[in-house]
């Protein structure tokens, strides 16, 4: 009678013991589903972030509206005000959309050929490629970069950087090397986001000559091209966006 | 044999129990990144965040267009009133359209880019997992070309591609625009002839071949009506100033 009972009280402290751990066995499963999840949660956040950011962005193009709406208010008395108010709004939008000269401190980066001396001759390691220039732009425009221009070529929003034979093409028309690419923007950020240690510079200074110079002013063409809107048109209706 | 048999179901709790304990170790040690899982409640908390901010979102852009539709209609006014006044105004449209400030439709097409799905690739492949993902070189590329295949206006997830704007990866997303980021799939839209647009990929020396070649998703849509909103962040010139008697 004894040992039975001592049987039945093990038994039973065993199987609480049994219990917690089923329970927080369960416990991690439930975690563990939540993993799968986690990606999902990730998304989640990011677009909460990007309707966060781009909703401040909305208010402040509202206020600047708003702004200017009272400033127009203001000048309808006298004419000459309203003048001067489209005169500005003009000026700044080109400026936006690369129809003006500009002029500011920066870097002025040359790519050119690199030659090596071989049996006492030189030869030329690689030429530029088109990807090469894509890659500099792009990483002077993540620095903050206001305004780009490759060999006097102004980079706007429609513009490509492609090639064609020995040739690249900038704004449909054709160049090779040596390249000047002129940045205007923070000259001490623009070095050095293309000089960090395996940054642009680095990887394309294997096969290309790269120099980097800051300047205190420089001057940056305005878009020289032409441009026809054929196929896009502003949306007219407002309210039918999505 | 009493005895006996109380230890044989002893030892099976017992068994059980190492077991469970096991088990309960194990999980911890292989999910090692359940400190980053959230619960059911907190992805309801975003969704409803979400929400919220997509409404203030749609009413954000309906003041916007109200207050510019009220500009505009002082700046007919004013132009109305000065000589050349209606070429100025039509400078200015040209100028807010190249400018990516204003939303854009037309024909054009819809690429969508997404890394490969991950059971296709074979365990022999997989030591080159970088292959299989969308690069921001990859991105840079595609968009390169749709602009060489004469695109008039292009958007990333939404997010308008003005001249400055920059496609950098900061780990597993990639940075669109000024502050944008995105993880795949990366939804490009283009506004331009369709067709050009599409066959513009074909080109032997596409990026199109070298990343269906890794098994990426690349697909070309051509569609007969784009929407393409309007660059809505903030664009600032700090640095540069209009030449002085410039045109």
């Amino acid at each position: 009678m004894k040992k039975s009972l001592s049987a039945q009280l093990s038994i039973t402290i065993v199987s609480l013991i049994l219990g917690l751990a089923l329970a927080a066995q369960f416990k991690n499963v439930q975690r563990v589903g939540g993993n799968v999840s986690l990606q999902r949660t990730q998304e989640l956040t990011r677009q909460v972030q990007k309707l966060e950011q781009e909703n401040e962005a909305l208010e402040a193009r509202i206020q600047e509206y708003e702004e200017r709406v009272k400033e127009f208010e203001n000048a309808i008395k006298s004419e000459g005000q309203s003048n001067k108010l489209i005169y500005e709004e003009l000026e700044r939008t080109k400026m936006l959309a690369g129809l003006v000269d500009l002029q500011g401190p920066g870097v002025v980066v040359t790519v050119n050929v690199k030659y090596v001396n071989e049996w006492g001759q030189d030869a030329i390691v690689q030429n530029v490629r088109y990807d090469d220039l894509l890659k500099l732009v792009n990483e002077l425009n993540a620095a903050g970069a206001e305004a780009i221009a490759i060999n006097d070529e102004r980079i706007i929003a429609t513009t490509e950087i492609r090639n064609a034979g020995d040739y690249i093409v900038i704004n449909t028309n054709r160049y090779s090397a040596p390249f000047e690419i002129k940045a205007i923007g923070n000259p001490d950020t623009l070095e050095a986001a293309l000089k960090l240690l395996g940054g642009v510079a680095d990887d394309l200074g294997v096969y290309l000559q790269i120099n980097i110079k800051r300047v205190d002013n420089i001057r940056i063409p305005e878009y020289r091209g032409t441009f026809q809107y054929k196929f896009a048109k502003p949306v007219q209706d407002a309210s039918a966006k999505s | 044999m009493k005895i006996r048999k109380d230890l044989l179901i002893l030892s099976f709790m017992a068994m059980l129990l190492s077991f469970f304990i096991v088990k309960c170790f194990d999980n911890q040690r292989i999910g090692y990144d359940i400190g980053f899982t959230t619960s059911v409640q907190k992805i309801q908390e975003l969704m409803s965040q979400l929400k919220e901010l997509e409404s203030v979102n749609r009413q954000l852009k309906d003041d916007l267009n109200q207050k510019e539709a009220e500009l505009h209609k002082y700046e007919e006014e004013a132009t109305g009133r000065i000589y050349r006044g209606e070429e100025i105004r039509k400078q200015l449209e040209q100028a807010r359209i190249l400018a990516g400030l204003t939303d854009l439709e037309g024909p054009g097409v819809e690429v969508i880019l997404n890394d490969r799905k991950k059971d296709t690739i074979l365990p022999s492949e997989a030591y080159s997992i970088s292959d299989f993902i969308v690069h921001d070189i990859d991105l840079l590329e595609v968009v390169n070309e749709l602009k060489a295949a004469g695109a008039e206006a292009i958007a990333i997830n939404g997010t308008r591609i003005l001249a400055t704007s920059r496609i950098s990866c900061g780990g597993p997303t990639i940075t669109v625009g000024q502050d944008q980021r995105f993880t795949p799939p990366f939804i490009i839209h283009a506004i331009g002839d369709p067709d050009a647009l599409a066959d513009y990929f074909k080109q032997p020396d596409s990026i199109y071949h070298m990343l269906t070649f890794y098994g990426l998703e690349f697909s070309i849509k051509k569609l007969d009506n784009v929407k393409i909103p309007r660059y809505y962040g903030e664009v600032n010139f700090e640095y540069a100033r209009p030449v002085e008697g410039g045109e």
